[in-house]
């Protein structure tokens, strides 16, 4: 995060205020509700029972982290014009909601699914699956659990100017996200995100307002100097940067879509409406988010000039310095803002850390290790595992891997892999687990493969994409190769039809 | 007498259409840059504006076309 002129005692009270109201919400979420601690869906789901303001914001604070900011950025400052893709695929995970949330919905709601593994389970009846899934989900939510420790730290200790050191910054957040959602769960996790949300969303446009200012206010003079000095950061893109960019956004609109805290968000929902509503307003999100973080990479070019690697993944602490000294307005504006991109982060955690505990309570221990305990053992275990996981992240987050964005294709690269089965699935009555569960399999190896070997995109194509090719070929036709799976299974084709309307 | 979907498949096909053609510049040649439009180049304006369509178009699938059981 570099060096920042407005940290110190300012930003430590203002993470200190942010703290304190994330442990009030979360102490009143909590409170008064005994069903939270009793159940797995009170406690991972909110019992369904989350309405509209709630659900869109925690799916908006879910979905845009800290990360958003500081990592992308830096990107659209390293690539120019060519970062509007980053528009496209926070925009797409929307429209692949749209392929499957209606008729999930319908079906968890029925049968009181609380993990996505609930649903793969439902389907296709087969251990093998679901363990693979499970894993899969795991390794994807820890990586990215990593991610976000690793920016918590990052960011309090430069908004703090070192005063708390990167380990105790970490710990302090992590503590206080621990005991919020240990006392409200779900319930305590979405309402936290409101704050979290809004506070981000006032961060960026306020931001961008103070980068325009300080770039002299006129968009096109700021683009006619980068194609005097970086014309390759305003030209049309090489065909091979157009595949990397479709690749980009099937690999995100297809893995961050199925991300387990993600699915559990449509769980959540008090009603098909609410979800449905949320949805709507979420297809903007991306024009004031990642949007508005574009343009902060863009007008950075002009601020700060001939930033190369690392160094330009200083360029949000740079500019804020900047704005800082326009006036005190402003100077306050960024403090709250860095306390917001905190904010942010933890929101995110906290989603990822609750969706992480859930896959071990309700999948691993209820599924496999002990499926005759209560919920409320099982709820118990979910927390106490998700505790000791995170402080074993902690210990890796010690020595914070590259840079974000290589841990960030690493994590879609084996989520997506999952993406068949959980959609397929919803459509398609023929496919079996059989041929599910041997795509899943060679698509994670191929992807996993290609990425450690160095060979992340082949012409472009990123390698969790090449996986997915193969896992889908390998899906279709060994389905066809093998009987059908639903007809077996009148429960299971009873759901299917039901979520078509009958005209 | 019909089995319908939640959100009918045409609607998703259009959506898909626009992704693909509308959000990646397969198609400009290398003088698409200027002029510029409130400030971006040319080929950039036009993802832009598809961008903002395809948001347009999701929410209005989900407000309209999403129908509920």
């Amino acid at each position: 995060m570099g060096e920042l002129t407005f940290a110190g005692m300012d930003g430590i009270i203002i993470l200190t205020v942010f703290a304190i109201i994330m442990l009030v919400i979360g102490y009143y979420s909590g409170r008064g509700e005994k069903n939270i601690h009793e159940s797995l869906s009170g406690y991972y789901l909110a019992s369904g029972n989350l309405g509209l303001i709630a659900l869109f914001f925690t799916l908006f604070a879910t979905q845009y982290s800290g990360n958003t900011i500081v990592g992308y950025a830096p990107s659209a400052y390293r690539t120019g014009f060519s970062w509007l893709q980053s528009i496209s695929f926070m925009t797409i995970i929307i429209g692949v909601y749209l392929l499957f949330a209606p008729r999930l919905y319908v079906i968890a709601k029925k049968r009181n699914f609380i993990t996505p593994t609930d649903w793969l389970q439902h389907r296709f009846n087969s251990k093998k699956v679901t363990i693979l899934a499970i894993f899969l989900m795991l390794w994807g939510l820890g990586n990215y659990l990593l991610e976000q420790l690793v920016a918590i730290g990052q960011a309090v200790s430069g908004m703090t100017g070192g005063t708390i050191p990167y380990q105790v910054a970490v710990i302090a957040f992590v503590l206080v996200m621990l005991a919020y959602e240990w006392m409200g769960g779900m319930k305590a996790v979405a309402f936290t995100d409101v704050m979290q949300g809004l506070v981000l969303l006032i961060g960026i446009i306020f931001f961008v307002i103070g980068g325009v200012y300080l770039a002299g206010g006129n968009f096109t003079e700021i683009t006619r100097y980068i194609t005097e000095t970086e014309p390759a950061k305003t030209a049309v893109p090489p065909m091979e940067v157009n595949v990397n960019w479709f690749s980009m956004l099937v690999l995100v609109g297809l893995g961050a879509s199925i991300y387990p805290h993600a699915v559990q968000r449509i769980y959540a929902a008090k009603s098909e409406k609410t979800l449905r509503k949320s949805f709507a307003r979420m297809a903007w999100m991306p024009l004031l988010t990642t949007g508005l973080v574009f343009f902060v990479g863009i007008i950075g070019l002009k601020l700060f000039p001939g930033l190369e690697g690392n160094d330009s993944e200083q360029l949000v602490g740079l500019m804020a310095n900047k704005i800082a000294a326009i006036n005190p307005f402003f100077y306050w504006i960024m403090i709250i803002f860095f306390g917001g991109i905190v904010a942010a982060i933890v929101s995110t955690a906290d989603s990822v850390l609750l969706s992480f505990s859930s896959l071990i309570s309700n999948d691993v221990y209820g599924k496999f290790i002990n499926p005759g305990a209560t919920e409320h053992r099982k709820v118990m275990v979910g927390k106490i595992i998700g505790i000791i996981a995170i402080f074993g992240l902690l210990w890796i987050a010690w020595n914070p891997p590259g840079t974000l964005y290589e841990i960030f294709v690493l994590k879609f690269e084996l989520l997506v892999q999952v993406f068949p089965a959980f959609v397929l699935g919803l459509y398609w009555k023929r496919l079996n687990g059989k041929a599910v569960f041997w795509g899943m399999l060679l698509g994670a190896i191929i992807a996993g493969m290609l990425t450690f070997s160095g060979y992340k995109t082949f012409y472009g194509i990123h390698g969790g994409i090449i996986g997915l090719a193969f896992n889908f070929i390998i899906c279709i036709g060994g389905s066809y190769l093998t009987s059908t799976s639903v007809s077996k299974n009148k429960v299971l084709e009873e759901d299917m039809n039901a979520v078509s309307i009958k005209a | 007498k019909e089995v319908k979907e939640p959100i009918r498949k045409k609607w998703i096909w259009i959506g898909l259409v626009l992704i693909v053609v509308g959000n990646v510049p397969w198609y400009f040649s290398e003088g698409f840059v200027e002029p510029y439009i409130l400030g971006f180049p040319l080929w950039a304006f036009i993802i832009f504006i598809f961008s903002i369509i395809l948001c347009a178009y999701l929410s209005w699938v989900c407000l309209t076309q999403w129908k509920i059981v």
